[in-house]
Parts: C-alpha cells; structure tokens; sequence
C-alpha cells in the first residue's frame, strides 16, 4: 500500500518589508502639509460698535485715566509728560497696584490713542508694555495672595476669578478722529 | 575529520515587523494634533515682537486677516478690498459666533489701515481680536 502522505503547504506570507516605508511616506507628508505653530499674540475685545451720531461721552476722572497718546515719530506722551516706550509699564505698575482694594468702577483705565502715520511696530510695543504691567501686578498678586506663580493657576479656578476681579485689564482704544478725505 | 565552526543558532536579525506600527502611531499623533495648512498666504510681512503675550488655544476659532508690507489686505484665501472685510467678516460670525480675529499685520505698517480694519471689524461686530505677534526674547 501506497503511503499517502498530506503535502506540506507553503506557508503563505504577505510581504510586510515595504510597509513601513509607506508608513513613513504618509507621515512625511502629514508633517509637510500641516502647521504645528501655536499661534500668539496680543489679545483684546474691541468695543462696539455705535454709530457717530449716538455716541455717548462717559466722563472719566483723571485719576483713573492713563493716556497713551502715540505721534508719526513715535514720540509717546503718557498723561501730559513725555516718555519712552520702555519707561511706560514702569510707570503703569504703582497706578495699577494703588488700585487693587478699589470697586470695580475705580479702576485704572489705560486709553491708546495713535496717529494714523504711526508706526504699527510702536503700537504693540506699547500695547505689550501695558499688559505686561497688568500681569506683573497679577503674577506678585498671585504671589502675595495665594503663594502660587500665574500659570499655576488654573484659568477656571475660584482664584483666578479673584485676580481678574481684583486687577482687571482694561484698555481702551481711543475712537479714531474723523479724517478729512 | 571535518572541523565545523560552531556558531549560534539564533537568527541575527532585529524584528522590523512591529516598525510600520511604530509609524502608524506616529502618523496618528500627527494627525490629530495639528492642522492642516488651509491657505496660501500672498503677502509678505513679518511680525512683530512682544514680551506678554498669550496663546490662544483653539485653533479652529482663528480667522486670520494678513497685512503686507505693500498694504495689501489677504482675507481666506484672495487678496480683499477694505469694504468687503465687514461682509466677509458678518458671515464669518454668524456660522462662529465667538470667533477670534488673528490679525497678522506687517511692523512696518502705518496705523491707519489697522484702525481702518478694526472700524470695520467693530461693524461686523468681530469683538474678539489678537494682534499676532512673535515672543522677544
């Protein structure tokens, strides 16, 4: 009698070497054709708009106010007295931490108010000598207050609340003049 | 007698089956946190730098408005007249009401065309803007 043997099959294989090769193409071109930079900058909440006509004048008094005026030639004037752009959050910080125990409608305003041939360049050098008066208030206020550095503290907490009651940051961008055409 | 060089018996070999998951991975990581490039930008400027400066966290409530440093204004993705930024911008509020308005603006721009841009913005009731700078180190 004739063994019958089974046949050893082959085994069956899907060749797999080139898969990480197309792997790796994919995520080349994920990498090309996406942005990974985190976007920063300035932020700030235009006011409404109200048409001319209906505008209303809200009398401020001059101690709440701080007036950032900025010429063509970038001179900058700061309530009367001119300055430079880096002296403006030296003299910003003290108004801002006379500030801190007074109700809401005490507070300090900053109001910006530039040419129309003014460098945009001075705009945000001033702008970010302005905020970063307010958070230097607000970093020693989280410091003093609950012994926490800022980013440590979470922006929906109770404590954040509290500083952003206590010095709030509120800068004004003056109404632009009407120009003559 | 026949000497044989004694050699192991184990395959030399590292085991490259697991690498195209390894990229996978990857990929996936890669294609969940980013975006992907929407627009061509057709103006050239460079930013400007600031020191306090924040991030802004949600990407996809950015609309950007580029400034060049020939005063040319880009809006999506076409070169925009001045007057047509408060209707473009309106229908942008209505399908994304809280939409922050990332406004990349040349440093050696005038501020004319910036408050012009913000009158405008103030009209399509676009409140919530960020000057986009670069942090000075």
């Amino acid at each position: 009698m004739v063994k019958l043997r089974k046949r050893k099959l082959p085994e069956a294989e899907i060749p797999t070497s080139s898969m990480a090769d197309i792997s790796f193409l994919l995520l080349l071109f994920f990498l090309a054709s996406t942005v990974i930079d985190v976007d920063t900058g300035i932020g700030l909440v235009l006011p409404e708009y109200i048409p001319p006509g209906q505008q209303e004048l809200v009398p401020i008094s001059k101690d709440r106010l701080a007036a950032v005026l900025i010429n063509e030639n970038g001179d900058v004037l700061l309530n009367n007295e001119v300055i430079a752009i880096p002296q403006i959050s030296k003299i910003l910080k003290p108004r801002i931490e006379s500030k801190i125990d007074l109700p809401a409608n005490k507070k300090l305003v900053v109001s910006i108010k530039t040419d129309r041939k003014t460098n945009y360049n001075l705009y945000i050098q001033a702008l970010d000598q302005i905020k970063e008066a307010y958070f230097q208030v607000r970093e020693e206020y989280a410091r003093k207050r609950f012994g926490k550095r800022l980013i440590d503290i979470d922006e929906r907490s109770e404590e954040m609340k509290e500083i952003k009651e206590k010095i709030p940051i509120t800068i004004s961008i003056a109404e632009p003049e009407i120009v003559k055409k | 007698m026949k000497f044989q060089k004694k050699r192991a018996a184990v395959k030399q070999q590292i085991p490259t089956a697991s690498l195209p998951d390894i990229v996978f991975m990857l990929l996936l990581f890669f294609m969940v946190t980013t975006t992907l490039r929407e627009v061509d930008v057709l103006v050239k400027f460079k930013l400007p730098e600031a020191k306090a400066i924040e991030k802004i966290e949600n990407k996809r409530l950015i609309s950007y408005i580029w400034v060049g440093n020939d005063g040319r204004i880009q809006l999506n993705d076409s070169i925009t007249k001045l007057e047509e930024i408060q209707k473009i911008m309106y229908a942008k509020r209505v399908a994304l009401p809280n939409v922050i308005v990332s406004l990349r603006i040349d440093k050696n721009s005038d501020m004319g065309i910036v408050t012009d841009i913000q009158q405008e913005l103030r009209k399509a009731s676009c409140l919530r803007i960020n000057y986009s700078a670069m942090l000075k180190i």
